[in-house]
């Protein structure tokens, strides 16, 4: 086969410009992503890392990237501060209890709005798009006296039902998206077995909107842990979380422990990271929800 | 014969079970004494009066039958969640902790009036009670607080560097201090870079201390408001020169109190501005790289007002309050009793706190544990709070600090920012 030599020539002049170009692409994508990782995790690495240096070396400039670790500060950790792991238990108790809550109210609600239709229902929606804009400030002081006056304050029960609460307009919406993708010939041939609706939601919907659930689980469970105001209003001893005894310990009048903040807020971090990092596929999940439907 | 397993774990079961156990975990424990007092207060107050062994409430609980559960907050939440729960109907909460720059006559008006308490059942020796401290906490004539801590600011120089630049002793008078620290803005044998003094610029305490220094004020008990521009100005004159030449950092504007104690800790600056009670922090082994080394003397006044005017440290007091609302005053007050005696002022003391009673300062056990007692006592005799309670305070030492900052900085000169903090926090003051 004959070629014709000038664009031969050419070809051979464009690849090395075009595997240049890729490289430069690829190498700027490598530094982007390398600054958004350094960015996003060095105050993590930063506290955990400081959370095993000695005391000195915490703020020595310039900075200590090698050290012989201690475990000081956990040992002071537990000595000083046990009401962290009281702090600890109270939001494990809270965050599965909003989780429980805000999952069994966000997948019976998604269902109707996916299954069912009317001008009430159609309303409502926008509904529960207004409570997401409403500012929680706003509701949270107000709330203060009638909470008290039921007498749930310091309860575990206020915090489950609030966190539950703010996320079950978001979670209605995800669950009836997923819901939306599950045909509904499956829910007429559960009905036409002799289901009713409750079996059919119980028995064919929760397990194929599964994922959907594990989406909402995710927002929920990270919020109700780390979760500052409404824990800060309406608790005080019984029910106080432990991101409210982190903040106590910023705010020591005598002086603050840097090692010992860094290791109380290095056990926080540790079950909800593992949990996100679990779960990270629904999380995408259900950011990207109904994103290519129709 | 039934042919189920003898073991049948249904997911009902299950969570029944996990339901159970999470309600188990959420109830807490329960105390066997008869009677409970609920205490608001900072964890300081709390871990003061000591733990096993050393608790200094034991015989209180056994003698009055009740327990104590602390709900401690860090100071401004503290405050946030005390006048609250005061203005219900009702609370739980028996004692709460108050520190004095707050009770306005509204805040007073929520909390018992405590005088006939004491007429009727004493506090031991209440005249050894500094009295500065007493005034604080008395509001329109009105007793609503007893006096629990202290903390008096100082000025706190790191010992080695002094010795590396050649200076013998720390500054007896302010223009010594600036002297001083120009001198120590260098860099050390180590390698650290050395700034002379490091204060932070969101607190009022540290320009009030300057403009006290030289006669002047910001805010006196009776409002007048800067009564003496003239010492405002030097004093905000000094920091701006300190500035400039380098003696403050140039972070300055961001600087928060932790960085106070960081930096000298870290030996990146020599002097600062702290309370006393911040001696054992400075010199823990375990954090500074100086321990022992960081000491501290009073704030010294210009030269101009030395062995005349003594200096007027800036301090901050907390006092024990009963809110009106709370049930079971009775045992709230022999609560108070018990805290404000001899014996716990000094128990509470030689752990850490700032000691209300001048008695506590004599007592040899305390000033060989303290090695600030005697100057700390001697700041305490004519300390006074940064500015009096008022409802608009805040607004005002925002407005003051914004002025501050903006002199030292250079944005504005001296005169014209004095000139401003007048003009600016006069309407928010109360009528006379």
């Amino acid at each position: 086969m004959h070629t014709n030599p000038t664009m031969r020539t050419r070809k051979v002049a464009k690849r090395p410009a075009l595997r240049a170009d890729r490289l430069a692409i690829g190498l700027g994508k490598a530094v982007a992503v390398g600054a958004i990782l350094v960015w996003s995790l060095f105050p993590i690495a930063f506290i955990a890392m400081s959370a095993f240096k000695p005391g000195q070396d915490i703020f020595a400039v310039p900075p200590k990237f090698v050290f012989t670790p201690t475990l000081q500060h956990y040992g002071k950790l537990w000595s000083d501060w046990g009401m962290f792991f009281d702090g600890l238990v109270n939001s494990t108790v809270i965050t599965i209890g909003a989780t429980i809550l805000a999952i069994t109210t966000s997948t019976s609600a998604g269902y109707v709005y996916s299954r069912y239709s009317s001008r009430f229902l159609n309303a409502s929606v926008l509904f529960l798009i207004v409570v997401r804009l409403i500012p929680p400030i706003v509701v949270t002081l107000p709330l203060f006296p009638i909470i008290n006056a039921m007498g749930l304050n310091d309860t575990h029960i206020v915090l489950i039902v609030l966190y539950a609460t703010f996320f079950v307009s978001l979670g209605t919406v995800l669950m009836r998206t997923f819901i939306d993708q599950i045909p509904r010939e499956l829910d007429e041939a559960a009905q036409i077995d002799g289901a009713t609706r409750l079996v059919t939601l119980r028995r064919i919907i929760v397990p194929l909107a599964a994922p959907g659930i594990l989406a909402v689980a995710v927002f929920v469970v990270v919020f109700a842990w780390n979760e500052f105001l409404f824990a800060f209003i309406f608790t005080a001893t019984k029910a106080k979380t432990a991101p409210l005894v982190i903040s106590e310990m910023i705010g020591s009048i005598d002086g603050v422990d840097w090692g010992v903040l860094f290791a109380a807020s290095t056990i926080q971090l540790i079950p909800v990271l593992l949990f996100v990092v679990l779960m990270n596929r629904y999380l995408v999940a259900g950011l990207t929800a109904g994103a290519t439907k129709g | 014969m039934s042919a189920k397993s003898p073991v049948n774990i249904t997911r009902r079961h299950l969570l029944g079970t996990a339901l159970g156990g999470a309600a188990f975990l959420a109830a807490g424990r329960s105390f066997a004494a008869g009677k409970t007092l609920n205490v608001l207060s900072h964890k300081v107050h709390q871990t003061v009066l000591g733990t096993g062994d050393g608790d200094l409430l034991k015989d209180w609980r056994s003698a009055n039958d009740a327990d104590i559960t602390w709900s401690t907050f860090d100071s401004n939440p503290l405050q946030d969640r005390l006048f609250r729960e005061a203005s219900l109907n009702a609370t739980e909460f028996n004692v709460g902790f108050m520190v004095d720059n707050r009770p306005t006559s509204q805040i007073a008006a929520m909390f018992e009036p405590l005088d006939d308490y004491l007429k009727k059942e004493p506090i031991e020796a209440f005249d050894d009670i500094a009295p500065g401290l007493v005034q604080g906490m008395t509001v329109d004539g009105k007793l609503i607080g007893i006096p629990v801590r202290h903390a008096t600011q100082g000025l706190f120089y790191n010992e080695a560097l002094l010795e590396e630049q050649g200076i013998t002793a720390p500054p007896k008078t302010l223009e010594e201090l600036v002297e001083q620290a120009q001198k120590l803005t260098f860099t050390s044998k180590n390698g650290t870079r050395v700034t002379g003094m490091v204060l932070a610029s969101d607190l009022a305490v540290f320009p009030v201390m300057f403009a006290r220094a030289f006669g002047g004020d910001f805010l006196t008990k009776k409002f007048e408001l800067v009564p003496d521009p003239a010492a405002m100005e030097k004093g905000l004159t000094v920091l701006r020169n300190m500035f400039e030449s380098g003696a403050l950092p140039r972070s300055y504007a961001t600087t928060k109190n932790d960085d106070q104690v960081t930096w000298l800790q870290q030996g990146r600056a020599a002097f600062t501005v702290l309370p006393f009670a911040r001696f054992a922090q400075l010199n823990n082994p375990e954090q500074s790289k100086f321990p022992g080394k960081i000491k501290a003397i009073e704030f010294p006044v210009s030269a101009a007002l030395q062995g005349k005017t003594p200096m007027a440290s800036v301090v901050e007091a907390w006092g024990m309050v009963i809110p009106a609302n709370s049930r079971d005053k009775d045992l709230s007050w022999k609560f108070i009793r018990e805290v404000s005696s001899k014996r716990v002022t000094l128990g509470m003391a030689n752990n850490g706190n700032g000691p209300v009673r001048v008695s506590t300062y004599k007592d040899k056990s305390f000033a060989d544990k303290n090695p600030v007692a005697a100057v700390e006592a001697a700041a305490l005799a004519n300390a006074r709070g940064a500015f009096p309670p008022f409802p608009e305070a805040a607004r005002a030492q925002s407005i003051f600090l914004e002025e501050v900052q903006l002199a030292v900085l250079g944005r504005k000169p001296v005169n014209e920012a004095v000139a401003s903090i007048s003009s600016r926090i006069k309407p928010l003051l109360p009528p006379a």
